[in-house]
């Protein structure tokens, strides 16, 4: 094992499109890093550049003590599981298992050997012989992760491994990962969009949006304490309010924020003009009209069993609050608005926080 | 529909079935007792009319007592006879001819009733009706079918004029080897129709395998039973024509004491009569020059044999199959569109219906335009053609070459592949290179062949390939290496076409895999490229072979089969249409086509089902 480092990777493509900007990322030894981030950020990216399928433009690329960048795939030793599924179609998942140590010409005796710990593993015992058409597509996913740890590579990179599971395959197989993770003590880059999964799984998580690399912290981190406006909003079902704000310093109780049809009082000592107000949905309540900060009109109401999410329009600006249990609130009418106001978060105009 | 219900319309389908083949089969077996009556009531009235005398003179009517004819010698002048015949001359002497016709009756081993008319009076049984004074002009047109009976024209004795005619009666003989005469096809009925009843009234899930092979033997039934009513068509006239040669021989009227080998061929016109061996008296099978023939061994003398010969009728028996084969299995037919009915839901099945209610003038016209002519020129390969086409070496030598010409495909699907992995690479770095290369590769092959060959063959003769040799076409061991150059170029554009929409259809990340996992260049092409390929390089290899068996342009157009004597790049299809315009034409060429559609059938059906998988994948 080994850890993986990026230094100033960027990576414009052919057509011009940008897609990662300065990246500087260390992943430890026997780490487990995910990367988040939403469709198109960029995530595929990084990892294809990590294993030498893309080219970086500038930056480099280190695996343990080696600086790879320029290095063919074949001499970087990681192991990738991609996002759409790569099993051989005309081989079984024996053979589909043993090619990567097929093609190092390890011997037949010890292939055999390791294929079947694989599987072991991965309980593919029954279904070796089978071809990738007739697996599940749990098997058929745990097949391609037989196919990557049968070589005991420097480092896995997992690309989304378990977005085309259904939810319930989806968390047993979060689970056998962490405990795979555990038992191998591998270094491992999983990306996902998926920021559920991502909080569960990460030991580090790397947030990543278009193309940037705004955050890498701890699930706690990234959730109490985001780096910048992308992040508030990315992390969390659903993620943080954000209105669009100007702060202004009169006002009956003191220093105010005007956003939409809500005036929140702040404890802002040193801020005038535009910024960006951040809030939790959980600490959004409702309330009779007037009696809050403002008023709103309910949009949308999604009673979720534990929980309802109402989503409200308040003078143009959208505001999710989570209410606990099933709350009686009607659409179409208007509520008053409260806020925790010890839960705001100020981000300035572009997006990075005010401290 | 309810399940008792479709059980009952499959019995009936079944049934019906069964008894349309049971009809074919009585209707055969009825052609070939009538063929065969009116074969012997023709070689009856040959025979008649050659051992009856004229009538005496008129001036000395005296009769010729009948034991002293054949010793006495007056040589009266019949045979070359002075050549204005009045009518009358021609004609027989009546109480002879009673006598002859009486004598047939009593014939011993004859299978069939006889009547003899004169004029249109019965000579045999007097009291039989006579015939109408319309019968004999009709007659005249030919013999015919009535009342049971086969009705010959009996010719005076320069074969002129209707003077009277023969009947022939056959006799029932049994048809079949089973107890009453009972063919295979009834019996066979009976089990189809009773498995097609107990399938679909035991069960409700019908093996349909098990009707089919009931069918199947139901149709085998009844093609037994009309060959050996052919066959015996064929025997029963053998026997008979046997014995009325050994009367005749006896018979014929003197001067010659042992008659004639010509003059008994005359008496059967439709068979063959050669000197022969002593043999038994039962008809038998010998194949003669590579031909079936039914001979029988007749003693016309004392140590003097002859071989009476004929075509066996059962070598034209399997025609009955195209309307057999059809019958039986009509009924699996019914039974599987019952069956689809009862799984169908209404709305599909209304559209299904409507659906070929569309494709019906198409179906007719394939009906018509391809598979008619299919079933005629299997009707026209007549087993003879084959026969003789296996003997001839220039068939041998025009399969031979398609074959030989057909390895230049998988020298171009090589070809052709190497030029996809090129362009396909190349279309990863820029666009418009890609397609340049393709339309330099593509024009070959959406050019007319007829151009090609044309620009080819002046190339060829021109010698100008930079190689120093004259004209590769006019030596025999060069001249199909030409043509399978040519076809190499004419042909790589396509198939590597084909390739590339292969080589697009690879998701990359197989590619990625296989290259993060450490594999080089060349395993990945070996390993996962070629293997993926797979599908589409059987389909270019089938389609090519396919293609290149049915070749026949550019050798139409390049060299017309030669160089001679060799017949170096004589194709099939070239062959087929050399024989088409040479003697016995159509048949030989039938069964030529019927030959290489054989062939052709066993790259066609892995070819199918490689679409149809392909199709269900899609
Ligand atoms: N080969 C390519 N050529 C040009 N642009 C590309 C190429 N591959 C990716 N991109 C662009 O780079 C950006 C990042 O793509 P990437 O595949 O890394 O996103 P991602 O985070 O993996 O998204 P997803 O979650 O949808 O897989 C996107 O805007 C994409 O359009
Ligand atoms: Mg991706």
């Amino acid at each position: 094992m080994a850890s993986v480092t990026i230094r100033r990777l960027s990576k414009v493509f052919d057509g011009g499109v940008q897609a990662l900007h300065e990246l500087d990322l260390e992943v430890r030894d026997g780490e487990l890093l995910v990367l988040l981030g939403p469709s198109g950020s960029g995530k595929t990216t990084v990892l294809r550049c990590v294993a030498g399928l893309e080219e970086p433009t500038t930056g480099d690329v280190v695996i343990g003590e080696r600086v790879v960048t320029h290095a063919p795939p074949a001499e970087r030793d990681v192991a990738m599981v991609f996002q759409t599924p790569a099993l051989y179609p005309h081989l079984t998942v024996r053979d589909n298992i043993a090619f990567p140590l097929e093609l190092r010409s390890v011997a037949d005796a010890q292939i055999a050997r390791r294929v079947l710990e694989a599987a072991q593993r991965l309980g593919l015992e029954s279904v070796l012989d089978r071809l990738p058409a007739q697996l599940s597509e749990g098997q058929r996913q745990r097949a391609a992760l037989g196919r990557a740890i049968v070589r005991g590579p420097q480092a896995f990179l997992l690309d989304e491994p378990l977005s085309r599971l259904d939810a319930p395959l989806r968390i047993e197989l979060r689970g056998e990962l962490l405990a795979l993770h555990r038992a191998l003590g591998a270094t491992m880059i999983y990306v996902t969009h998926d920021q559920t999964e991502a909080m569960t799984m990460g030991q580090r998580i790397a947030v990543l949006h278009e193309g940037r690399l705004r955050q890498v912290g701890t699930p706690e981190d990234v959730y109490q304490r985001p780096a910048d406006v992308h992040v508030a909003r990315f992390i969390g079902t659903p993620g943080m309010n954000v209105l669009q704000g100007r702060g202004r310093g009169t006002g009956e109780e003191g220093r105010v924020i005007e956003a939409g049809s809500l005036i929140i009082p702040v404890e802002l000592s040193t801020y005038e003009g535009e910024l960006q107000l951040g809030i939790r949905p959980e600490f959004v309540g409702l309330c009779a009209v007037d009696k809050g900060v403002g008023n709103a009109d309910v949009l949308v109401v999604e009673p979720l069993g534990s929980e309802t999410l109402v989503h409200l329009n308040a003078g143009g600006q959208s505001l999710v609050a989570r209410l606990p249990g099933f709350a009686e609130v009607r659409v179409g009418t208007r509520v008053g608005v409260k806020v925790d106001r010890r839960r705001l978060y100020l981000f300035d105009a572009a997006g990075a926080p005010l401290a | 529909m309810s399940s008792r219900l479709w059980a009952a319309g499959a019995t009936a389908a079944a049934t019906v079935a069964a008894v349309l083949v049971l009809v074919v089969v009585t209707t055969a077996q009825r052609r070939y007792e009538r063929a065969f009556a009116l074969r012997m009531a023709a070689t009856t009235a040959a025979y008649v009319a050659a051992v009856t005398p004229p009538p005496p003179p008129p001036p000395s009517p005296r009769r010729v007592p009948r034991g002293r004819r054949r010793a006495a010698v007056p040589a009266p002048p019949p045979p070359p006879a002075p050549a204005p015949q009045s009518p009358a001359a021609r004609s027989y002497d009546l109480p002879s001819l009673l006598t002859q016709a009486h004598a047939l009756r009593t014939l011993p081993g004859w299978s069939s009733d006889v009547e003899v008319y004169f004029g249109t009076a019965p000579l045999v049984d007097a009291t039989a009706p006579p015939l109408s004074p319309d019968d004999l002009p009709h007659l005249a047109a030919g013999g015919r079918w009535r009342d049971g009976a086969a009705l010959v024209p009996l010719n005076d004795r320069a074969g002129q004029e209707v003077v009277g005619a023969v009947a022939v009666r056959p006799r029932p003989v049994p048809h079949g080897p089973l107890p009453g005469g009972l063919g295979f096809a009834f019996p066979a009925a009976i089990v189809a129709v009773g498995a097609a009843a107990t399938i679909a009234f035991r069960q409700h899930s019908l093996r349909r395998g098990g009707y089919v092979g009931a069918a199947l033997l139901l149709a085998l039934a009844g093609y037994l039973d009309v060959w050996a009513a052919a066959r015996q068509s064929t025997d029963r006239w053998l026997v008979d024509t046997r014995r009325l040669l050994t009367e005749a021989a006896t018979r014929l009227p003197p001067p010659r004491a042992r008659v004639a080998i010509t003059d008994l061929a005359a008496m059967v016109r439709d068979g063959e009569i050669v000197v022969g061996e002593p043999a038994e008296s039962a008809p038998r099978r010998v194949r003669i020059d590579g031909e079936q023939r039914a001979v029988v061994a007749v003693l016309i003398g004392p140590g003097r044999w002859i071989e009476l010969r004929s075509v066996p009728a059962e070598a034209e028996a399997p025609k009955w199959l195209i309307l057999l084969l059809p019958g039986a299995l009509l009924g699996p037919l019914a039974i599987m569109a019952l069956r689809w009915a009862e799984r169908t839901p209404v709305r599909s099945r209304r559209e299904t219906v409507m659906a070929w209610g569309f494709l019906a003038p198409a179906a007719l016209h394939l009906l018509m335009f391809t598979v008619g002519p299919a079933i005629y020129a299997i009707y026209l390969a007549s087993l003879a053609n084959f026969r003789a086409l296996v003997r001839d070496p220039l068939t041998w030598n025009s399969f031979v070459t398609s074959a030989a010409y057909a390895l230049y495909v998988p020298i171009s699907i090589a070809l052709a592949l190497a030029v996809a992995l090129a362009v396909h690479r190349y279309r990863e770095r820029g666009g418009w290179g890609r397609r340049l290369v393709s339309v330099a590769f593509l024009l070959p092959y959406v050019s007319s062949v007829v151009a090609i060959a044309l620009l080819w063959q002046a190339t060829y003769h021109a010698g100008s390939l930079g190689l120093g040799r004259p004209d590769w076409l006019s030596n025999s061991h060069t001249a199909l290496l030409a043509l399978m150059l040519v076809s190499i170029w004419a042909h790589v554009g396509g198939q590597m076409l084909v390739f590339l929409g292969g080589l697009d259809a690879i998701p990359q990340a197989y590619l990625d895999a296989a290259l993060v996992d450490g594999a080089g260049a060349w395993r990945r092409f070996w390993r996962v490229t070629l293997p993926l390929l797979r599908p589409v390089t059987w389909f270019v290899f089938l389609t090519g072979v396919i293609s290149a068996l049915q070749m026949f342009t550019l050798v139409f157009v390049v060299t017309q089969g030669g160089p001679f004597p060799l017949h170096a790049t004589d194709v099939v299809v070239h062959r087929i249409y050399r024989t088409a315009f040479g003697p016995q034409a159509l048949g030989m060429a039938s069964a030529l086509a019927l030959m290489l559609g054989i062939v052709l059938l066993i790259f066609r059906w892995p070819q199918l089902k490689l679409v149809r998988r392909q199709e269900r994948h899609a």
